[in-house]
């Protein structure tokens, strides 16, 4: 990720490269402590997708703003006496999986894009480059809202457009990557060994490419959880009645006084689950880094 | 190069990207209103009678083949005419351009916000290398990192109006209305400033020049103030321009949280309401804040930084 600067503007080449994520600890430390989390995110959305929990769905009005602990309610419950601990699982199939697959669409197309722009012929590249840049100096929120509106809500509306619209910043990084990785060595001896540059492609560029995938789908994925949440908090993600994060959190506004709780707990699923995916992509790019030294 | 030359060649390469932008983001916006159906039942609403929608389809030109009605959306937008309000009747573009000063307002707090939590914290990280309470702040700035926006607006509801009751939550009214909007906003960009400032001032202070500094005797807050926090900070304020479209996101979401009147909250409001010629309107005018604001940061970097000046447009 060094060579950013090739494709945006020079204004750009004045800000500091990636290394500048604040290390937390040691690359691996930050990965395990990442990956178990996200782990236990993994294992409890497949539990939730198997088994859905009824207790997400209907409450007792009697048992409603249960603070957490309180006459065995671990987290408490909302206004409708529902608990808050199995909405918040109720919603990992949304608010995950609606990330996940949001991520997985911007990191093909963004890769594929990337590679295009990187091995084919000038007018080409730089249609593309004017595509990446046009739509990266858009407010993708503002793209995402409008184009919701009309597709309306749902799972696949949402994870389609999030995912349309964050390709460009993979596109830009695998793009910048690709190029640098043509200009090593090994992919120069390949191509005066008579090698075509799709076999270049694929045996050498592409596993190259492997641990900045690997970083940029960590750090996708953060962000399109916490775009998900926000287009449901503003009432325009997946369906009003599905406890999405974003959903509850909306809701919870309306009771900040009577039951704080219902606000702070799908705060903390979405703040742990950005935080680990966080984690996991710094790990990944401190490590990288640490070997491309080496190797140097 | 001269300064005409200079804003000439970004204002034609920004301009470009800028009329694609608009003219595909319009273009989306006609098929998809089509694809989702009937137009005139969905700006009439659910449960609308018939000669209403009879009547939407007759002052639209909704009965015209669609190649027909693209070219005259075409050349309507190129006119700027939005139409009017499907809700108040007002013009559109109007309306829209009534709530800029508030939106502009926000932004303006929340970049003042954001120069003061950032620019000492940064600098300060900046300064001190290896430290062990650098690694704890740089901690904390990573967790508040993965905190959005949107939770931060709530927490500082739930603190300042609900527990401790000194503050409004809604509306502009008055300068204290101000504080938590801003504030909000404001948390959008400060985590990732913080990080650029610091590594634009540990980077500056390993350059040649600060060495030579220190040489002549030039103490740590001397050499910080008159020669690695200015460099850092053209850097930071370039982070500003680039970033300024996330600004706008952020905007739309700290305008709905505490009611705001800008146009974010209008562009919110006017999508769930169905209003296309607003959200049209709001769009477009979005597109072109984020244009001008780019533009001109290009434009004012490359006038003061030499090294820009040498590239080409």
């Amino acid at each position: 990720m060094t060579a950013q600067t090739e494709t945006t503007s020079p204004v750009r080449s004045l800000l500091p490269r990636l290394r500048i994520w604040p290390r937390a600890g040691s690359g691996n430390g930050m990965t395990i402590v990442g990956t178990v989390i996200v782990l236990c995110f993994a294992i409890a959305t497949i539990g939730v997708l198997i088994w859905p929990p009824a207790e997400a769905y209907t409450g007792n009005l009697m048992e409603r703003w249960k603070a957490p602990l309180e006459d065995g309610s671990v987290l408490g419950t909302d206004q409708l006496g529902r608990s808050l601990l199995w909405r918040v699982a109720a919603g990992m199939p949304w608010s995950l999986g609606i990330a996940f697959t949001a991520a997985v669409i911007a990191i093909t197309l963004g890769t594929a894009a990337g590679l295009l722009a990187a091995w084919s012929p000038g007018p080409i590249r730089r249609v593309v480059q004017h595509l990446v840049d046009t739509v990266i100096a858009f407010p993708s929120l503002v793209l995402a809202v409008t184009v919701i509106a009309l597709l309306g809500r749902g799972f696949w509306p949402l994870a389609a457009t999030l995912g349309l619209a964050t390709w460009p910043i993979a596109a830009r990084v695998v793009y910048a990557e690709a190029m640098s990785i043509s200009k090593r060595d090994y992919v120069m001896a390949a191509r005066l060994a008579g090698v075509g540059s799709t076999t270049i492609l694929i045996t050498h560029v592409l596993p190259a490419l492997r641990p900045t995938l690997l970083v940029m789908f960590a750090f996708t994925f953060a962000d399109m959880l916490i775009a998900e949440s926000a287009l449901s908090f503003l009432g325009i993600g997946v369906p009003l009645t599905a406890p999405s994060w974003g959903n509850m959190l909306s809701e919870s506004r309306e009771y900040l006084v009577e039951a704080p709780q219902q606000m702070l707990v799908p705060a903390t699923a979405i703040v742990l689950a950005v935080v680990a995916f966080n984690l996991i992509g710094d790990g990944v790019a401190a490590k990288a880094r640490s070997r491309s030294r080496a190797v140097e | 190069m001269t300064v005409w030359t200079t804003i000439r060649g970004v204002l034609s390469k920004r301009g470009l990207e800028l009329a694609i932008l608009l003219f595909a983001i319009s273009t989306l916006l006609f098929f998809l209103l089509r694809l989702s159906g009937d137009p005139a039942a969905v700006l009439a609403g659910e449960e609308a009678d018939p000669d209403l929608v009879a009547l939407i389809r007759q002052r639209y030109g909704l009965d015209d083949p669609l190649i027909v009605q693209y070219v005259r959306y075409v050349l309507s937008i190129l006119t700027l005419d939005f139409g009017e309000s499907l809700r108040g009747g007002q013009e559109a573009l109007l309306l829209v351009l009534q709530r800029l000063a508030s939106t502009l307002l926000l932004a303006f707090l929340a970049l003042i916000v954001t120069a003061l939590i950032s620019v000492p914290l940064g600098a300060w990280l900046g300064v001190r290398p290896d430290a062990k309470t650098r690694k704890w702040v740089n901690g904390i700035v990573f967790i508040f990192q993965g905190i959005p926006g949107y939770i931060v607006g709530l927490l500082l509801i739930q603190l300042f109006v609900v527990e401790l009751r000194w503050l409004t939550s809604i509306g502009n009214q008055g300068v204290t209305s101000w504080i938590l909007p801003s504030l909000t906003l404001a948390s959008f960009l400060a985590p990732k400033m913080v990080r650029v400032v610091a590594a634009n001032v540990s980077e500056a202070m390993r350059e040649d020049y600060i060495r030579t500094a220190r040489a002549n005797g030039a103490s740590t807050a001397d050499v910080l103030w008159r020669h690695a926090l200015p460099n850092a900070l053209l850097g930071a304020t370039a982070l500003i321009g680039t970033q300024f479209a996330f600004l706008m996101s952020g905007s739309l979401i700290t305008e709905w949280i505490f009611a705001w009147p800008g146009f974010g909250l209008l562009l919110v409001q006017s999508v769930e309401q169905l209003d296309f010629p607003v959200v049209q309107a709001a769009v477009f005018v979005i597109a072109g804040l984020v244009f001008v604001v780019n533009a001109g940061t290009d434009v004012v970097f490359r006038l003061i930084d030499p090294r820009l000046r040498r590239q080409q447009a």
